[in-house]
């Protein structure tokens, strides 16, 4: 059985792009979330094995989503997105509770990489 | 200059750095680590990277790209950082191999046809899984616990934030009493690839090292205090070695001795003064000297006719200063065997393991010196017959052991200096041709006669170098297409030499190639025969004697000259070339035998008279087909007469 995804970002743009990557690899993209609101109610409903997660969104940002959400589930597994230059708010996700990151621009080896050591 | 010139130096000169690399590669592979790895290594890394700068500069990108790749990864060699394997000789290998091909492609001009993709990722590879734990830039932190230390990927993106994360998944199984730089610091990128930590742990060493580098983008970990690595560092393969060996090391490298641990080719102690020039000119040089010689016969010979004396004076003056010039001429051509042998380890090495025999590869003389052009022309030849005696000669290991032989075949290259002709030898010990099989072969064939029940050497020779003419029962990859033999057969006799072959079953096969130093200018015995007078290379030339009648004897209707207690055949070369036989003046009048000899076969060749010795030069004419062929060339005397030179093998 393939590992369930849902991707959380505001731009369709970089959610069909870590879609597609994904997807090539055989995870399945159970659910998408464009607000940390989103995110928190769909991570609720799916469960998924995995959540990627956008630090800048409209609605609650992604560090606060990942707070919330291992509120819920201290075993989630969180993948953030970032950009560069957000290297403070990264250390606070992971201090948060997120396992990983990626930077964009993404390159599907390291997202990859990045999933196997969430996953793993 | 034009670009053609610089491709031209390009590729001499690294072919010659991959020539020294497969050598290097080779002790590499044979040696056992210490001094002489390190200055193997160290030999490879300087060729690869002559390599690169000459073909960056030739603008050839694939040449350039792979030799810096592979310089990458020597260089960490070098450094200890990357112990040598088998795995990494076989890519080392593969890659001395790749790059060679890159260099001929780009010189011909289509670099674009050599595959280099997957060997550069191989090569990246390597250095990537293999990445050093040299020169650690972060001090310990004070504090109590387990020193550890973390190198990144320098292309780690956020290695603040990737830090961060090492530093708590390592919390996860310790507690981390302090870091360094501060974790502060970490967290906004605050150091260099590398920092430190303090673990207090019940974990062992290993699991750390493992915790760690699954946090990712990790290249290297160190866990515990410098001493304890060090320590630990020492017992790789490549130790950190003395740089130069003593002298007594190098005093003692045998003269082209390739067994385990030799030490061939230790790097030359005074740098020889040399300039390059292109063959061609060594060639037109040689030409034009032959010209001289001969002239200088001619100028002799009309001197002593006018009979001036200061004119004789002048003649004799110039003529010992035209010898000088030819010897100093002869000599600038004269290149060690080596030159073409080095080559070779490797291609016993390969040829070994692709039909999977165990080869031990002796080369002895490489020192001897040839003529340049000879030894381009007999390098492929050689090659043959190293082929044959490992495909054909030299057994299985399980096969030579229950044959009561060492496991490990022996094969030797020799060249030796045999008078003005140097012998160069391949012998295997191998199983010997089996005699029974090329007799019932060559029955078959209808080549012998049918109640024939054994082969002399000579016979041996003769059929297995008749083109198409093999016993192997499978064609290889190597030989046994019956192309082996009578080509080197062939090319040995079109340049003047010739060759023998011993076998003795059980116990291997000894090849001989007998070659004139040079391919231009030969010392000539002069025989007349009628009225043409033909040259007799003195190479061949044994000794002289009168025909009286008490040294030929009739054998079964077929002459036979008696010298020194010696049966030889007798050849007249009036018959040869169709003359009545020869009428004496007088009965003081006798023909003269010329004993000419090609190794250890021997015979008599009658001629009228014998009018001299001169250097004549040879040049190549066009035998009229179906014409004698036992003549190898022509050549002008010195008094301006045409000559033919005697091709003393193909009589006997």
């Amino acid at each position: 059985m393939s590992h369930t995804v849902l991707i959380c970002d505001d731009a369709i743009f970089m959610r069909t792009m870590v879609g597609d990557i994904l997807q090539q690899a055989g995870f399945e993209i159970v659910g998408e979330a464009e607000t940390g609101v989103q995110a928190v109610e769909k991570y609720q409903q799916l469960r998924p094995d995995l959540v990627t997660m956008d630090i800048v969104m409209p609605d609650m940002g992604g560090i606060d989503a990942v707070r919330e959400i291992c509120k819920l589930d201290p075993q989630a597994r969180i993948l953030m997105c970032s950009a560069m230059g957000q290297q403070a708010l990264v250390v606070e996700a992971i201090q948060a509770g997120a396992k990983d990151f990626v930077v964009k621009p993404f390159q599907p080896s390291r997202v990859l990489e990045a999933v196997q050591r969430v996953l793993g | 200059m034009d670009n053609e010139q610089y491709a031209e130096l390009f590729l001499t000169e690294s072919r010659e750095h991959i020539t020294a690399v497969n050598q290097a590669l080779l002790e590499l592979e044979q040696g056992g680590g210490g001094a002489s790895a390190t200055a193997a290594v160290g030999a490879i890394f300087r060729s690869v990277h002559t390599i690169k700068g000459m073909g960056a500069t030739m603008g050839y990108a694939i040449v350039a790209e792979l030799a810096h790749e592979l310089e990458t990864v020597l260089d960490r060699v070098r450094r200890n950082e990357l112990a040598i394997d088998g795995d990494v000789t076989d890519v080392l290998f593969r890659a001395a191999d790749v790059l060679e091909q890159a260099v001929e492609a780009a010189v011909a001009g289509r670099e674009g046809a050599v595959v280099t993709t997957e060997l550069v990722e191989r090569l990246r590879g390597m250095v990537e899984h293999e990445a050093g734990d040299e020169g650690w830039t972060v001090d310990a932190p004070p504090g109590d616990g387990t020193l550890v230390r973390v190198r990144l990927a320098p292309d780690t993106p956020l290695k603040g934030v990737r830090a961060f994360i090492i530093v708590q998944a390592l919390g996860r199984i310790g507690e981390v009493t302090g870091t360094e730089p501060p974790l502060e610091e970490i967290q906004i990128d605050g150091f260099d690839a590398d920092f430190a930590l303090r673990l207090l742990t019940p974990s062992g060493a290993a699991d750390i090292d493992r915790v760690a580098r699954s946090a990712g983008d990790v290249t290297d970990v160190q866990v515990g205090e410098d001493e304890e690595h060090a320590a630990a560092q020492a017992s790789a393969p490549i130790a950190a070695a003395p740089r130069s060996p003593t002298p007594t090391s190098v005093a003692a490298v045998p003269q082209g001795g390739a067994g385990p641990g030799a030490v061939p080719g230790a790097p030359a102690a005074a740098p020889a003064r040399s300039v390059r020039i292109d063959v061609r000119r060594l060639d037109n040089l040689m030409n034009l000297i032959g010209e001289l010689v001969i002239a200088r016969g001619r100028l002799t010979q009309l001197a002593a006719e006018i009979g001036d004396a200061a004119l004789e004076e002048t003649v004799s003056q110039s003529s010992r200063l035209i010898t000088e010039l030819r010897d100093e001429i002869t000599a600038s051509r004269m290149v060690p065997v080596s030159h073409v042998f080095d080559r070779f380890p490797r291609v016993v090495r390969d040829a070994a393991r692709a039909v999977g025999k165990q080869v031990e590869f002796i080369v002895e003389g490489k020192d001897i010196e040839l003529d340049r052009s000879m030894l381009d022309e007999i390098g492929d030849s050689i090659v043959h017959l190293l082929r044959n005696s490992i495909d054909h000669g030299l057994e299985m290991p399980a096969v030579r052991e229950a044959a009561g032989k060492s496991p490990v075949g022996r094969l030797t290259l020799s060249a030796v200096r045999d008078r003005s002709a140097v012998v160069i030898k391949v012998s295997d010990d191998g199983k010997g041709i089996d005699r029974d099989k090329v007799l019932a072969r060559a029955k078959r064939d209808g080549l012998v006669d049918e109640h024939k029940t054994d082969l002399s050497p000579d016979e041996l020779l003769r059929l297995i170098a008749r083109p198409g003419f093999s016993t192997a029962e499978k064609v290889t990859d190597l030989s046994g297409r019956g192309v082996g033999v009578d080509a080197v057969y062939t090319r040995v006799r079109s340049l003047g030499g010739a060759m023998d072959i011993r076998s003795v079953q059980g116990q291997g096969t000894t090849m001989l190639l007998r070659l004139p130093l040079t391919l231009a200018i030969v010392r000539a015995l002069l025989a007349r025969v009628a009225d043409e007078t033909y040259a007799i290379p003195l190479v061949h030339v044994n000794e002289t004697i009168e025909l009286t009648a008490d040294v030929v004897r009739t054998v079964k209707g077929r002459e036979v000259l008696l010298a020194r207690d010696e049966v030889l055949p007798l050849l007249r070369l009036r018959s040869l070339v169709d003359l009545p036989a020869y009428e004496p003046r007088s009965d003081i009048d006798l023909e003269q035998v010329v004993v000419i000899d090609v190794g250890d076969r021997r015979a008599g060749l009658v001629i009228d008279e014998l009018t001299g010795q001169e250097e004549i030069v040879v040049k190549q004419y066009d035998a009229v087909h179906d014409g004698p062929t036992f003549f190898g060339g022509a050549t002008l005397l010195g008094d301006g007469t045409p000559s033919l030179i005697v091709d003393v093998s193909s009589l006997l």
